[in-house]
């Protein structure tokens, strides 16, 4: 199971829609995405930023009519994450932001990457598998033409033209606009 | 406890959510404190006597519209401060319509009334309670509106407190022109509104109290 935008997005209109083994996938799913969120934002032990992730599955789940479904899932979810981090520096002193705006800027950062992500997970979807596995490995996890072509068991050149169709693919579809 | 323990509680518990979920809860809830204020109105106030009569004329229904609107308005506003993920709420602008239209409405009474009596219009015979009566009677709602949110996501504590008090006075003037006879355009822009203006200011300040979640 994925954790692109359009996934998560599919799992909560199913659970919205009633359906516990969507909705408790789609929990499951944020918990990774939410650790990483208050991680790179919040000076605190593991059990901080745990509860922190309990108290926002919570929030998501019993707010979850405030989703509004022409919006983007993902907004909504950083969204509540955001105001629950800032509520629990309100309650307890022990737990404090990462102090300086670099950091702040940073974890900025992480959230746009996050979305970023999630949006070039979506892209990928629309080429084939084996080109997304090629294009992940050597356009974005940095290896080299030779170790991707190690890794998946195929020649150099295999690699090349796997990753030059899909791009080529991903750059007609990004400038046809569909979506 | 453990996440994983967390998620299936909560998954056991996933009843379905209809579209347009909130904007039926924050209904019921202003409808509910509605029919508290609207009670307080038939007992303690009572009921204008010649309501039926007045029903009949344009006057009642300049003032209904002008309160009934502004509250869809400052409704559809608050609706949109109960999700999280807004930071602007649009439609700002739909509340000054009734304001502007009513304001008109005065202005063509001033022009038509010797300026002499501009002053017994403008305070009619209840100035002085009017804007204490519309703000008593939107605590009712405003109580009515907190309940809905307490199942909303507001992140701009002090905006969402300000729409749901906007609301709240709003419908409140609503129900108080069941006992209010008065007639002036501009009694109602001024001293309905200044209630319902109280009832924002203090929904504001009451916002980051009560809307914490």
């Amino acid at each position: 199971m994925g954790t692109t935008e359009a996934a998560l997005r599919d799992l909560m209109v199913a659970g919205l829609a009633g359906d516990a083994g969507a909705h408790a996938a789609l929990l499951r799913a944020l918990v990774p995405l939410l650790r990483g969120f208050y991680r790179r934002r919040v000076r605190g032990g593991d059990d901080d930023i745990e509860d922190l992730v309990q108290e926002t599955l919570i929030a998501v789940h019993t707010r979850r009519a405030t989703w509004d479904p022409d919006r983007p899932f993902t907004a909504w979810l950083f969204a509540i994450a955001r105001y629950k981090m800032v509520d629990q520096f309100r309650r307890h002193a022990r737990l404090s932001p990462i102090e300086d705006a670099d950091a702040i800027a940073a974890a900025d950062d992480f959230e746009a990457e996050t979305i970023a992500r999630l949006d070039v997970d979506t892209l990928l979807e629309h080429v084939s598998p084996k080109q997304a596995r090629m294009i992940r490995a050597t356009r974005l996890d940095g290896l080299s033409v030779a170790e991707a072509a190690a890794a998946e068991g195929i020649g150099q050149s295999d690699v090349k033209i796997s990753v030059h169709r899909g791009l080529k693919a991903l750059v007609a579809r990004v400038h046809g606009g569909t979506r | 406890m453990k996440t994983d323990d967390l998620i299936r509680q909560l998954a056991a518990d996933a009843l379905p959510v209809r579209r347009g979920a909130i904007g039926r809860r924050l209904l019921a809830g202003l409808l509910a404190g509605g029919l508290l204020s609207a009670a307080a109105v038939v007992i303690g106030l009572g009921i204008r006597p010649d309501l039926d009569r007045a029903m009949l004329g344009p006057v009642f229904w300049m003032k209904w519209s002008y309160t009934l609107s502004l509250a869809v308005a400052a409704l559809a506003v608050t609706v949109q401060l109960a999700r999280p993920d807004t930071v602007r709420p649009r439609g700002l602008w739909f509340l000054a319509i009734p304001v502007a239209l009513l304001a008109l409405a005065g202005a063509a009474e001033l022009v038509r009334t010797p300026s002499t009596e501009w002053l017994a219009m403008w305070l009619g015979h209840s100035w002085r309670t009017c804007p204490w009566r519309v703000l008593a009677l939107s605590a009712p709602i405003f109580a009515g509106l907190l309940w809905s949110f307490r199942r909303f996501a507001p992140t701009r504590l002090r905006a969402a407190g300000a729409a749901a008090g906007l609301s709240a006075g709003a419908f409140a003037a609503t129900v108080y022109c069941l006992h209010c006879p008065e007639v002036s355009a501009i009694f109602v822009l001024t001293w309905y509104s200044l209630g319902i203006l109280l009832a924002a200011g203090i929904g504001s300040l009451l916002g980051p109290r009560l809307l914490r979640w």
